[in-house]
């Protein structure tokens, strides 16, 4: 849908980044024509993660998905290449596949029943007599995404002819993908399906700001410190002291993370922990990375890539606007490759433990996301604060580097955001 | 008294009424201590999958059962404060009977309404969500009388999106 110049520049002014107070407008939760701009201009703009190589991993296979408000569906041909198409009949419009996921190397269009191969080409139409001779089956295929393409196995879609490559949108934070995977002695990981799914009234940037924020936990998960304090894991002043550890990161292109330390010992980081419990693991891991590297792998991370993935320890997690005050989050368990299966049993159970509709502490974050959702229909004052920490924020290798309870990742969004939503 | 393989309907139909009493009444401590010390509580996303080697909503062994309602009484969640209302029917109870270690296979299909209760214009409460689900139950005759050794709830929904689920299904 076109978004008319007026509220173009409208949407410029829902962020003020001022240096002191930087600052966004409440109607950027609200307003449902903020929402449809966003499909248009950010969704269907911008490169958007659509899922896991490991999803698709034998020819036939297939996904739908949809990116903004448009469907589609990856697919893997019996080239082995992945497509990605417009979930749409060339011929009246029906969608070719109702499947969330399968297996075939053809979609029948129930309505009059043309076919297509699992790249797109038209192979089959019924009742051909009805058409000239001459039509050339070849342009009406199903049509492709502008771009697809994937780095690590993360798979995206760009739904604009023009725009950076995948590689340019993912620079800032490249490093901190490939840590990431360097959990696994491989550098793989396999997704284990299906998903958790959940959904709340609210906006999907609640889910967005919250996800790297690192000031909220003492009080949104107090009761979650208490159940690990009930187990003798760690005592609710521990995982206090370890809340102010480690830094918030604002990066270029609207990314962000949150970060605790990196550490080879085995008190201070899990990945430390698991190499001296599992001696095959710590071999496999010292054959493949150099000391510093373990060091910058073992140092946990919440990871977002603008505008709808996140990459947690345990999860990769997909944000799905519905409405502006409606959001779908979809939570793929991954297996780390390589590491005895004892260490993927105990990462789903303690993923299990913490996330989910049925968490200890995933509920509480979507309370509170309900909870800025009915408050900022409020306009008395109308802005919400994001300036914590701009005192203290430093700019390193073109990073804004915050105190882990700082806003500096949630202000690289509503930069971002802005220059998406209100620039050409 | 008869044996778990002698278990009849009427009497695997009281205890199922009664479990759902515990539950509607939040009486989560007197609901977890009708698990056996083995006991597991299963809310799959996917019945089909092993749960150990997938992900589900709940899995729990009788310690995280346990962690799951010392966090409901006793520490300051958000999700479930205001706390659920719900109101639970079970219906088409069946009792297969299983020689094996006392045991017996109870199923029966369970309709939960649940809200949350708040202020005007709260979103996410004051709207009635309803779950129908599939249960299974595995009995065990106890000197403390019947205990459940497995409670599985199957979702009609289990794989679509949720909102708080966490008020004990
Ligand atoms: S709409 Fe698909 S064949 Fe007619
Ligand atoms: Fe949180």
């Amino acid at each position: 849908m076109a978004v008319g110049e007026r509220a173009v520049g409208r949407f410029r002014e829902l962020v003020d980044d001022d240096p002191r107070e930087f600052r966004i407008h409440g109607a950027v939760y609200t307003d449902p024509e903020v929402f449809v701009a966003e499909m248009a201009r950010i969704f269907e703009r911008s490169w958007v993660y659509v899922g896991h190589d490991s999803e698709l991993p034998a020819a036939g296979d297939y996904k739908t998905v949809v990116v903004g408000t448009q469907p589609l569906i990856l697919t893997r041909h019996e080239d082995g290449e992945i497509y990605c198409l417009y979930n749409r009949c060339r011929h009246r419009g029906a969608v070719v596949c109702r499947q969330e996921r399968g297996h075939s190397n053809f979609f029948r269009c129930r309505y009059h029943n043309w076919v297509y191969a699992n790249n797109g080409d038209l192979i089959g139409m019924s009742q051909s007599t009805g058409y000239p001779d001459d039509f050339d089956r070849s342009g009406y295929g199903l049509v492709r995404a502008p771009a697809l393409a994937a780095y690590r196995g993360l798979l995206f879609v760009r739904l604009a002819e023009q725009g950076p490559s995948l590689a340019e949108h993912l620079a800032p934070a490249r490093r901190y993908i490939d840590w990431w995977l360097g959990r696994s002695p491989v550098e793989e990981v396999e997704l284990v399906l299906p998903p958790h799914r959940y959904e709340y009234p609210g906006n999907w940037k609640l889910q967005v700001e919250n996800g790297y924020d690192g000031y909220h936990g003492n009080y949104v998960h107090l009761s979650w410190q208490r159940v690990l304090q009930l187990s003798r894991e760690s005592t609710v002043e521990e995982i206090q002291r370890y809340r102010q550890s480690g830094a918030a990161r604002g990066l270029a292109n609207g990314h962000g993370l949150l970060e605790r330390p990196g550490s080879l010992n085995p008190n201070a980081s899990w990945t430390a922990r698991m190499m001296q419990r599992y001696p095959e693991y710590a071999e496999a891991m010292r054959g493949r990375f150099s000391e510093e590297q373990l060091v910058a792998i073992s140092a946990r991370r919440n990871i977002f890539i603008f505008p709808n993935l996140y990459l947690f320890d345990t999860h990769i997690r997909v944000i799905m606007p519905k409405a502006a005050d409606r959001t779908e989050v979809q939570l793929y368990v991954y297996a780390l490759k390589g590491v005895p299966e004892v260490i993927n049993e105990g990462r789903f159970r303690g993923h299990e433990r913490f996330y989910g509709p049925a968490g200890f502490g995933a509920p509480d974050d979507i309370e509170v996301f309900t909870e800025v959702q009915t408050g900022v229909h409020a306009t008395g004052h109308g802005w919400n604060l994001l300036n914590r920490g701009q005192h203290r924020e430093r700019i390193e290798e073109g990073e804004w580097v915050g105190h882990t309870t700082d806003e500096a990742p949630q202000r690289s969004l509503y930069r971002h955001w802005r220059r998406m939503m209100a620039e050409a | 008294m008869g044996t778990a393989a002698t278990l009849g309907a009427e009497e695997a139909e009281r205890f199922l009424f009664a479990e759902a009493r515990l539950l509607d009444e939040r009486r989560f401590d007197e609901w977890e201590a009708l698990f056996t010390d083995d006991g597991v509580y299963l809310v799959p996303i996917d019945p089909a999958k092993e749960p150990s080697r997938s992900i589900s909503i709940i899995y729990d062994d009788r310690r995280r059962l346990g962690e799951r309602v010392f966090r409901q009484m006793k520490t300051p969640v958000l999700d479930q404060n205001p706390p659920s209302r719900t109101i639970r029917f079970v219906s088409n109870v069946e009792v297969a009977p299983d020689a094996a270690d006392g045991i017996a296979t109870v199923r029966c299909h369970q309709l939960i309404a649940e809200m949350r209760p708040g202020g005007p214009g709260q979103a996410g409460l004051n709207a009635p969500r309803w779950f129908a689900a599939r249960c299974e139950y595995r009995l065990r005759r106890t000197d403390g009388g019947l205990k459940i050794a497995a409670k599985k709830v199957v979702f009609l929904n289990s794989d679509l999106p949720h909102y708080n689920l966490s008020f004990i299904p």
